[in-house]
């Protein structure tokens, strides 16, 4: 197990507590615990690619940063126009 | 020594994004959660980065770390602009505080009334 690895299965434990928000919120905890994951599995995917000695895989970190952007504009809309 | 610098990074990284969810799991309300995005989607990047410029050099790999690291620091302030604005439509139906809601302003600032609106 090299620094990378170890890194990386340290940070999944930041998931739990998304998680249980995500779970047990209301919608707009529910909305905030997302972005957040959104930011931690990028980073994840960040250290997991260093990990496996993979590099293309530094793509699907950029491309779910990207996505998670496009997303999080729309669940906030989605949130403002039709939630309550 | 750069092994070293490598290990220092990534604890950082790491810790700063652990001690941020769980800062975000003990706070009340959406508003003060939103402002624990930041430092993972900022400080945590930068350091994991740095470490990967460390490790690999100039490689293509590591030149994608940094626009992702560019990448995740302008989608924190859209995104949590866009969330903070959509929490307060639903909750009052509309981004502008109603006339009798009271806005905390500085002395200096120009009070800006609802009704003046263009």
């Amino acid at each position: 197990m090299n620094v990378w690895e170890l890194a990386a299965e340290v940070m999944i434990f930041a998931l739990v507590p998304l998680t249980w928000m995500a779970i047990r919120g209301d919608v707009r905890q529910r909305l905030v615990a997302f972005f957040m994951a959104g930011v931690v599995i990028t980073l994840l995917m960040m250290l997991l690619t260093m990990a496996f000695n993979r590099m293309p895989m530094m793509d699907l970190a950029l491309a779910l940063a990207l996505m998670s952007f496009g997303g999080g504009i729309v669940f906030a809309q989605f949130l403002a126009r039709y939630l309550e | 020594m750069k092994t070293i610098a490598i290990d220092v990074l990534l604890a950082l990284g790491v810790l700063i994004t652990l001690l941020s969810v769980l800062g975000m799991w003990r706070m009340r309300d959406p508003y003060q959660r939103m402002h624990f995005i930041s430092p993972p989607a900022s400080l945590s990047p930068a350091c994991f980065t740095a470490a990967i410029f460390l490790q690999n050099g100039l490689k293509p790999e590591a030149f994608k770390a940094l626009v992702t690291l560019f990448v995740l620091v302008g989608m924190n302030t859209a995104v949590t602009h866009a969330a903070a604005r959509a929490l307060r439509i639903a909750e009052t139906k509309d981004w502008n505080p109603p006339p009798d809601e009271e806005v905390p302003i500085h002395s200096e600032d120009e009070l800006v009334m609802p009704e003046q609106k263009q």
